[in-house]
């Protein structure tokens, strides 16, 4: 930063003027970029950065609203290595993601494929797919409850009627980390459809027209041509993917509450139960540190392997 | 031709399969409510042999529906309001003035992005038990401002606004926030559009966080009360109604949002699509 121009004299132009002439790599600053700026700055520095500093100092107490907070040390982190439900809830949460995001983008891709070209369906293709993401999550997991409820459920009672066996699809070990990847799906596969029909439209039909005219295959300009060009789309679906079923919770709270036996809580779930139903703080705040470092090494990872992000 | 036929009875057994699995858990839910209880739980009809409106009855003397409906209502608006006024004039500032500092802010804002919110959910409950504002729309209005994602949105859109209009503005003597309010805002129409559905919607939906905040029943949203009537039985909640009710109280929380969807769809899939990735 450097004053421009030459200072003239004992200054006519006092402090103001000064600092009107002021500038910043070569050009004048415009002051009042502080005041459209400044609300907005004022509260993110206040309801998102105070606040991770703040839980960085909880987390080395034992907080908790009945008693006063002391100074533990490093106590709750110790805990978390010796804690077996950390282990559980971190699988859950990885298996959850290992369904949820393959699936997300297997399906949103078919979606997208099936509506970008018009015709007699696709807008209510679209609208109908679409829709679940405009809910609430109260609204799709009560709606699943129901339909895969293990007696009444109308899923096991056409599976019935088939001969098949009922499946306690919330309530069996083996099944309720599928049902609810299935059911997160179901919601959410909307949104990213819109991502990638966007996409689609993005590429060129001279392009697709000339691979055609060249004598390529529908399978061939698939995959050399439209899978190629939607990359940006698909890394950009895979990376708010990844990020959002780290973080799942409403669904699993609404439907299982985490059960049958703990099966299927997530590591939300835990820091739900553990902060604000046993009211232990401190250490709610370190499975949060805990779920910010998960996030932050699978953003890494997605990095390392795909490149920067466009958004 | 035979190919052409084969690929036409798959795209309709395609389109079959979604009204199935897309439309139909729908239609249950809104069948489901309108049927007794006994009717219900004795056989599987696919529309009801019996109409009642018992259910819809049911909720709305069990609950204080209006209420949270009101709630859900006044929280989604003066959040929208209040993060599209802060967020155009800080994306505005980012894309178009001078200032020291700007580079930094806005490596805070993008970064801030990658952090998950819960995060900050302990802190900023502690907070509010500390000042005593669980239960008060300040609790559940405040945390929500913060989002960066409408700051990006609007930054994106004002890179590439035509610098002449401004310039124009400033001829005719406007200064920075008469050229901003009456010249460059109202021409920022599609990314206000797009910015104001994705955080009206995303407000609306919210669950987490409005339920931590709300612990007697009037403060609750419409997500977050409606789960009262959830069969799934909380230790908690202990929830005494059956999938009637259940069904009845979250058609009443799901048509104000179909509706709304239905009818801004256009916007909608605009801002997702142009502008607004980061939902």
């Amino acid at each position: 930063m450097k004053l421009g121009g030459p200072i003239e004299g004992k200054s006519v132009v006092g402090l103001s003027g000064r600092l009107r002439r002021l500038r910043y790599k070569g050009s004048l600053i415009d002051w009042a970029a502080y005041l459209f700026v400044g609300p907005y700055l004022l509260l993110f520095l206040s309801m998102k950065l105070a606040p991770i500093f703040f839980g960085i100092f909880v987390s080395f107490t034992n907080w908790s609203i009945v008693r006063a907070p002391k100074w533990i040390g490093l106590k709750n982190y110790i805990r978390v290595f010796t804690d077996a439900w950390v282990g559980q809830v971190w699988t859950n949460t990885m298996l959850i993601a290992l369904l949820v995001v393959p699936g997300t983008v297997v399906v949103s891709l078919l979606f997208a494929l099936y509506v970008n070209r018009r015709w007699l369906l696709s807008n209510t293709v679209r609208t109908f797919v679409f829709a679940p993401k405009a809910v609430a999550i109260t609204v799709t997991s009560m709606i699943w409850v129901w339909i895969l409820d293990k007696e009444k459920g109308i899923l096991n009672i056409l599976l019935s009627s088939l001969g098949l066996p009922k499946v306690g699809w919330l309530t069996s070990i083996s099944w309720v980390i599928p049902s609810i990847a299935a059911v997160t799906v179901w919601w959410g596969v909307g949104y990213y459809m819109v991502i990638l029909i966007a996409g689609l439209q993005d590429i060129p039909e001279e392009l697709v027209d000339a691979a055609h005219l060249d004598g390529a295959s529908d399978r061939q300009v698939f995959w050399n041509i439209t899978l190629p060009m939607l990359r940006p789309a698909l890394i950009l679906i895979i990376t708010l993917e990844i990020i959002a079923s780290l973080r799942i919770f409403g669904q699993v709270q609404l439907m299982t509450a985490g059960g049958p036996g703990g099966r299927s809580a997530t590591i939300v779930s835990y820091i739900y139960s553990t902060g604000f139903q046993r009211f232990d703080l401190g250490y709610a705040a370190v499975l949060s540190l805990l779920l910010f470092l998960t996030t932050m090494v699978f953003s890494w990872v997605r990095f390392k392997i795909y490149g920067d992000v466009d958004y | 031709m035979k190919r052409r036929k084969a690929v036409n009875a798959v795209k309709w057994a395609f389109g079959l399969l979604v009204a199935i699995v897309w439309i139909f858990p729908f239609y249950w839910m809104i069948v489901t409510s309108l049927k007794p209880e006994s009717y219900i739980l004795a056989s599987v009809s696919l529309v009801p042999e019996v109409f009642t409106v018992q259910h819809y009855v049911t909720v709305f003397t069990k609950a204080p529906m209006v209420r949270w409906f009101a709630n859900s209502i006044i929280v989604s608006v003066v959040v929208t309001l209040a993060r599209l006024a802060v967020s155009s004039m800080a994306g505005y500032a980012l894309a178009r003035m001078r200032f020291v500092g700007r580079t930094v802010i806005y490596l805070a804002f993008l970064g801030s992005l990658m952090i998950p919110d819960e995060i900050s959910i302990v802190p900023l409950f502690i907070w509010v038990l500390k000042l005593k504002l669980d239960d008060t729309y300040w609790a559940l209005i405040m945390p929500q401002l913060a989002g960066a994602f409408s700051v990006f949105l609007y930054r994106q859109f004002f890179l590439t606004f035509p610098r002449d209009l401004e310039d124009a503005a400033r001829m005719d003597g406007c200064g920075s926030f008469r050229t901003f309010f009456s010249v460059v805002l109202p021409l920022a129409k599609s990314a206000t559009t797009a910015c104001a559905i994705i955080v009206f919607s995303f407000v609306w939906n919210d669950y987490l966080w409005p339920m931590l905040v709300s612990f007697k029943e009037p403060w609750m949203t419409l997500p977050v009360g409606a789960a009262i009537f959830n069969p799934v039985g909380f230790q908690q909640t202990g929830s005494q109604f059956g999938y009637g009710t259940a069904m009845a109280a979250i058609v009443i929380v799901a048509l104000p949002t179909l509706a709304f969807f239905l009818g801004l769809q256009r916007y909608f899939i605009q801002g997702i699509t142009r502008e607004g990735l980061k939902g």
